[in-house]
């Protein structure tokens, strides 16, 4: 018998064209609570779904309690005793606490096949309360908060008589008394022989929680240590692991008059008070947190879900900015984070997405002019450097990072002066990134006010002007170029406190 | 820096240009043909195959804006019962001392504003589908026709009413005049404007086109109208054939409709299909319907030939759909992996 | 406006029993009316004829509830009833000595190929329901006129036997309530104390989730369609009998009234949420308005209106409801 609940070695996972995973190795002991820690697009996600059997191992081995096993699909993990709390509650808002629970193993009378609901509403009262919830068994699941659904999660998982339990960013969407919660019942599990898989980009988390950390950088194994024999410095440089400079084009144009300006901005249960102005050619920074209100304020400014209080200034002028259109025309863009789906229209050629948002500018008194559309996307294409043969090609044959250079020419279409970039780089490998960096920073230079929100801290410190960083729905701090650190935006995206003085 | 040069001179493919589902139409078209005057000596006499063709042409004004909004991933099944609104309602005015003109006004009044409350219906309530608020407003209207005109039947309108129905301009029907005007308007505004292109824009992917700045919902509230508009027209023609009006007229009209569009190639999904291909379908529905009756085939087999038409073209257009994102999804990963 | 304030108080689950009792007392306030205006209403003979009234809606209701919580619908119904009324009633006429539990047999096996037919497209093709049973409505109408060569059953054509199954009763109970309140205990039990039955629910809640959770949605599809396709036989049969009469055009256009019934009775067309109960009340709702509206002296031609206008409302309130729900949750949260 082994040590060690959960043994991973050299683990590979390819998909076309892709090694997500490269020999990577993972050591879990029972009682304990192991962080993984790691970039976006470090692998993780790919990782986990190895454990849990949603992908299979290109290659490598998995030992569970020092037995060999391989698991086709999730049911087997499951079986063994591995479950996961996903960072996107995947449950069933209709029905009732106890069905979530049970769903998949529900009890049932052996002869009528009738479903014991009295046991089973009995056994998740008692499962709830053992994590220290009073929550009633019969509550639908959709009223309840992400907090409450994944203590809901847990006890499923706990139902299912599970040995091994990854969460995956379980306090993305939590507030800090919510997470203090969350974190007690971590503790309580581990203390009764849970093996604990806790992914998260908060280090706070990891400090307060796990016994040792494993980190994944670029697919591959870095190391593990123990989480007292680390320090922060050490954890950053693994994670990252290069230079931060040298990825990044210097940027070196000089900042012009104001564009944009918010005063007070705030938007129902999303975010509040935000006020931030923007000049010519200046590259502001927006990071925090994932659930900090970073793209809702975005958004907002879009005009996609309108905010409901405070000012915006365009150009020094009141604003009112109600859709998108309304936005487009003032001039603000938007890069949105999910190119795939708010972005582009994978099934069609580039031109035609190239030329999508500004329809107006290829035609003529509403009749669609095809040879001003080619020469606009074949110009724009070219400028923003697309790797394709011929602008009739479907989007959905070009690589992530193209797409995304087809998201940012179609921003060029339009007669803009602010772009708003939600996380640019996320998904895109490491050669298209600088060559994104180069097109934000040579797009500074020519005159736009960019806002880039990005989780990548390298990306928001070697690129911007100015960082703003947000925490729970406020800025909580403004930081200049080179003031900034990833130890001192880490802080300011945890802290609670707001520097009024900065914020105005 | 850039010195990669992307094409932008589109190559011209006969391979492409003959697998469009409309030369499917044609060649269908082609063999009704055929095989209905083999059958029949009297299909292809020209009085009876021009008297047939008015009679399928009224509904088919609503295949328009149906292509529209089946493109954009709705469904308009208020459409029949619109039709019946708005004819009593002209009748009704008519029986009242109203002028015809003045009538038929109101008549495409009643059937915009029919339209237009469906559209904005949806679009004030996002969370709702088309398929139950069209299910429920197609009661509705249905039922206020029902209460104008209770059993009685309206009609007696001036003479020159009938010619909208059963005139000829030289030696063509005037419907069919009037119907090719506003085929070949609708295939210029789905295939040649900025409209069209939002249209299948919206189809495509809802929410590119609303952060592409397109406003989405104006256009559900436009292609709705139009519905309700196009409706009104069919009702106009359908009341001058008859030459009075009932609350039951046009029953089950959206299923007719909704089984032309689908023939055209229009996928349920959204974003596929063609205007020509659905203006085809007209032709190939209503020439088949003609033919079967020609050779004494009772009206009723002709509800489940539609019926198995409608389902038999969804398939098709599913499995075509399948086939083709296969094909692409094989070109993304060998892209990705040169 | 005080409405809505005091919605924002009220959460998801309270609101399914809200609603059932508002139902309830819409219902029994509807019966104060039609009986102060028309004393007729609440007399033995007339509740008798409502009930009976009732039962083939609610039975239709139920099977249209599981289709509507899987996010289906079917419109082929009315198509499917008239069809199946009609190769029993033609059968009972060439056989007229043939038991009456045999023709209610037939009408289901009918109903139940005519259901496995749109369960196939929808699940296995992968049809639009709302496409695929539009489509079918037609042939199954076609059919019914084909087979019947467009001539009516009449009464006379008709065994006393197979008239009997409308008139005669159980236990007291006349046969068409009897045979719904059966199929009521049975849909009660089914669907809240089966996991088949509990996975409609999921399945309609979050079908990604549920190909995660080993749901076998495709077995789901069919049997809720399957379902709604025996009824839909079993209540022709019952409908020809009641009305002795077999017509092709039979319960044309019934299927929104079915729908209708699911709709007040609170069943969402966005799946996953129904209950029975609501259901059957949705229906009762129904057969007091049809019964009571003619004893007011209420135009027949008015109750399409009426009833298009209260479906409209339904929907509408729901949804509204709904989104306000949801907003207050949203403003729970403080930052």
């Amino acid at each position: 018998m082994s040590e060690y609940v959960l043994e991973l070695e050299g683990i590979t996972k390819e998909f076309p064209g892709v090694k997500a995973l490269d020999n990577v190795h993972f050591k879990l002991k029972s009682g304990e609570i192991h962080a993984l820690m790691g970039e976006n697009g470090a692998g993780k996600s790919t990782f986990i779904k190895v454990i849990t059997g949603v992908h299979s191992a290109t290659s490598g081995e998995i030992y569970l309690n020092g037995e060999q096993v391989v698991f086709h699909n999730p049911k087997d993990a499951h079986k063994m005793g591995i479950a996961a709390i996903y960072q996107h509650v995947t449950n069933y808002p209709d029905l009732n606490i106890t069905e979530n629970i049970f769903l998949g193993h529900e009890k049932i009378n052996k002869w009528t096949r009738r479903i014991k609901w009295k046991e089973m509403h009995a056994e998740a009262k008692a499962l709830l309360e053992s994590l220290g919830s009073d929550l009633d068994p019969k509550t639908e699941m959709g009223s309840l908060s992400v907090a409450k659904q994944q203590i809901v999660e847990i006890a499923k998982a706990l139902s299912s008589n599970a040995k091994i339990i990854i969460m995956d960013e379980p306090t993305a969407a939590l507030t800090h008394r919510e997470s203090e919660e969350l974190y007690k019942i971590t503790e309580a599990l581990r203390d009764e022989g849970v093996a604990i898989i806790f992914i998260s980009h908060r280090f706070e988390d990891m400090y307060r929680l796990a016994d040792c950390v494993t980190v994944l950088r670029d697919s591959q194994y870095i190391g593990t240590w123990d989480v007292d024999q680390i320090s922060n410095e050490d954890l950053i440089v693994a994670m990252v692991g290069r230079e931060i400079k040298q990825l990044f084009p210097e940027k070196s144009n000089e900042l012009k008059e104001e564009v944009l300006r918010l005063e007070g901005l705030g938007q129902m249960g999303r975010f509040k008070d935000i006020s931030l102005s923007l000049r010519k050619g200046e590259i502001l920074g927006i990071t925090g947190l994932v659930g900090a209100g970073r793209s809702e304020l975005c958004q907002a400014l879009f005009g996609i879900e309108p905010y409901d209080e405070g000012k915006v200034y365009f150009e020094g002028k009141k604003r009112e900015i109600k859709t998108p259109a309304d936005a487009i025309h003032l001039g603000i863009g938007y890069l949105p984070e999910d190119r795939q789906e708010q972005s582009l229209i994978l099934q069609w050629e580039i031109s035609q997405n190239i030329s999508l948002s500004a329809l107006d500018k290829i035609s003529k008194n509403g009749w669609l002019h095809l040879q001003k559309e080619r020469q606009l996307a074949k110009e724009l294409a070219e400028k923003v450097d697309v790797k394709t043969k011929s602008i009739f090609n479907p989007a959905s044959s070009l690589s992530g990072g193209n797409q995304q250079k087809v998201s940012v020419a179609k921003l060029l279409t339009t007669d803009l002066k602010v772009l708003i970039f939600d996380e640019p780089t996320k998904g895109v490998d490491i050669g298209a990134k600088s060559a994104i960096y180069q097109i934000i920073v040579d797009l500074a230079a020519s005159g736009y006010g960019i806002i880039m929100i990005s989780s990548e801290m390298p990306e928001v410190i070697g690129l911007s002007d100015r960082i703003a960083v947000m925490c729970e729905g406020r800025i909580t701090k403004f930081f200049d170029k080179g003031q900034a650190t990833q130890e001192a935006i880490l802080e300011a995206a945890m802290s609670k406190k707001v520097t009024k003085s900065k914020v105005g | 820096m850039n010195t990669r040069i992307i094409s932008n001179t589109k190559v011209f493919s006969w391979k492409h240009f003959f697998l469009q589902w409309e030369w499917m139409l044609v060649g269908l078209l082609v063999i009704i043909f055929m095989m209905n005057s083999s059958i029949s000596p009297y299909f292809l006499n020209y009085t009876g195959i021009s008297d047939a063709t008015m009679t399928f042409l009224d509904k088919a004004f609503i295949v328009f804006p149906m292509v529209m909004i089946m493109i954009m991933r709705e469904i308009d099944i208020s459409v029949g019962s619109t039709v019946a609104l708005s004819s009593v309602v002209m009748a009704s005015l008519y029986n009242a001392g109203v002028p015809m003109i003045a009538a038929m006004g109101a008549c495409l009044l009643v059937g915009a504003l029919c339209g237009f409350f469906n559209g904005y219906l949806l679009v004030k309530y996002r969370t709702l589908s088309a398929v139950i608020v069209t299910l429920s407003t197609m009661i509705l209207y249905r039922g206020i026709a029902y209460m104008i005109l209770e059993d009685q039947s309206a009609g007696g309108f001036p003479t020159w009413f009938s010619f909208l129905g059963w005139g000829y301009v030289g030696p063509v029907p005037f419907i069919l005049i009037l119907f090719i005007i506003f085929a070949i308007g609708a295939v210029l505004l789905l295939q040649k404007t900025t409209f069209g292109r939002r249209v299948y824009a919206i189809g495509s992917n809802p929410v590119a086109s609303r952060y592409s700045g397109i406003k989405v919902d104006r256009m559900k509230l436009i292609v709705f109208t139009l519905a309700g508009l196009m409706a009104a027209i069919t009702a106009i023609f359908l009341t001058s054939r008859m030459g009075s009006t009932r609350p039951n007229v046009a029953n089950m009209y959206e299923l007719d409709v909704i089984a032309m569009v689908a023939l055209g190639g229009i996928s349920t999904a959204g974003g596929k299909g063609k205007m020509l291909g659905a203006i085809l379908a007209v032709f190939v529905i209503g020439y088949l319907q003609y033919g079967l009756g020609l050779i004494n085939i009772p009206a009723q087999v002709l509800l489940i030939v539609i019926g198995v038409l409608l389902i038999a073209s969804v398939t098709v257009t599913n499995l075509r759909g399948k086939g083709k994102f296969q094909k692409k999804k094989s070109r993304k990963s060998v892209q990705k992996a040169s | 406006m005080t409405e809505k304030n005091l919605l924002k108080h009220i959460n998801l689950a309270n609101i399914s029993k809200f609603r059932e009792f508002g139902l309830l007392g819409f219902i029994v306030l509807l019966a104060i009316v039609f009986q102060i205006l028309n004393p007729a209403f609440l007399t033995f003979g007339n509740l008798a004829d409502l009930t009976k009234n009732t039962a083939i809606l609610s039975i239709l209701a139920l099977g249209m509830m599981l289709v509507l919580i899987t996010r289906g619908i079917d419109l082929s119904i009315g198509a499917t009833l008239a069809l199946s009324g009609m190769i029993a009633a033609l059968t009972v006429r060439e056989f007229p000595g043939l038991s009456p539990l045999l023709a209610i047999l037939i009408g289901i096996v009918v109903g139940v190929i005519c259901g496995v037919v749109l369960g196939f497209l929808v699940s296995k093709v992968g049809i639009l329901p709302i496409i695929a049973s539009l489509g079918l409505m037609n042939a199954y109408r076609g059919l019914t006129y084909w087979i019947s060569g467009r001539e009516w059953v009449s009464a006379y054509q008709m065994p006393a036997s197979f008239k009997d199954i409308a008139t005669s009763s159980i236990l007291g109970i006349n046969t068409l309530v009897f045979i719904a309140i059966m199929i009521f205990l049975f849909f009660y039990y089914f669907v809240n104390n089966t996991i088949t039955g509990r996975q409609i629910y999921a399945l309609g809640s979050n079908p990604d989730s549920a190909k995660i959770s080993g749901i076998n949605s495709h077995k789901v599809y069919m049997l809720v369609y399957t379902m709604m396709g025996g009824l839909s036989g079993l209540a022709g049969v019952l409908w020809v009998s009641k009305f002795a009469s077999a017509q092709g055009n039979t319960a044309s256009g019934y299927e929104l009234t079915v729908i209708a019934a699911c709709i007040l009775g609170g069943v969402s067309i966005n799946g996953g949420i129904g209950k029975v109960t609501g259901v059957l009340l949705g229906a009762v709702l129904l057969g007091v308005l049809d019964n009571g509206l003619p004893l007011i002296d209420v135009s027949p031609f008015w109750q399409m209106g009426i009833e298009g206008a209260i479906i409209l409302i339904a929907v509408l309130f729901n949804t509204i409801v709904k989104q306000t729900v949801e907003k207050s949750h949203r403003l729970r949260r403080v930052i």
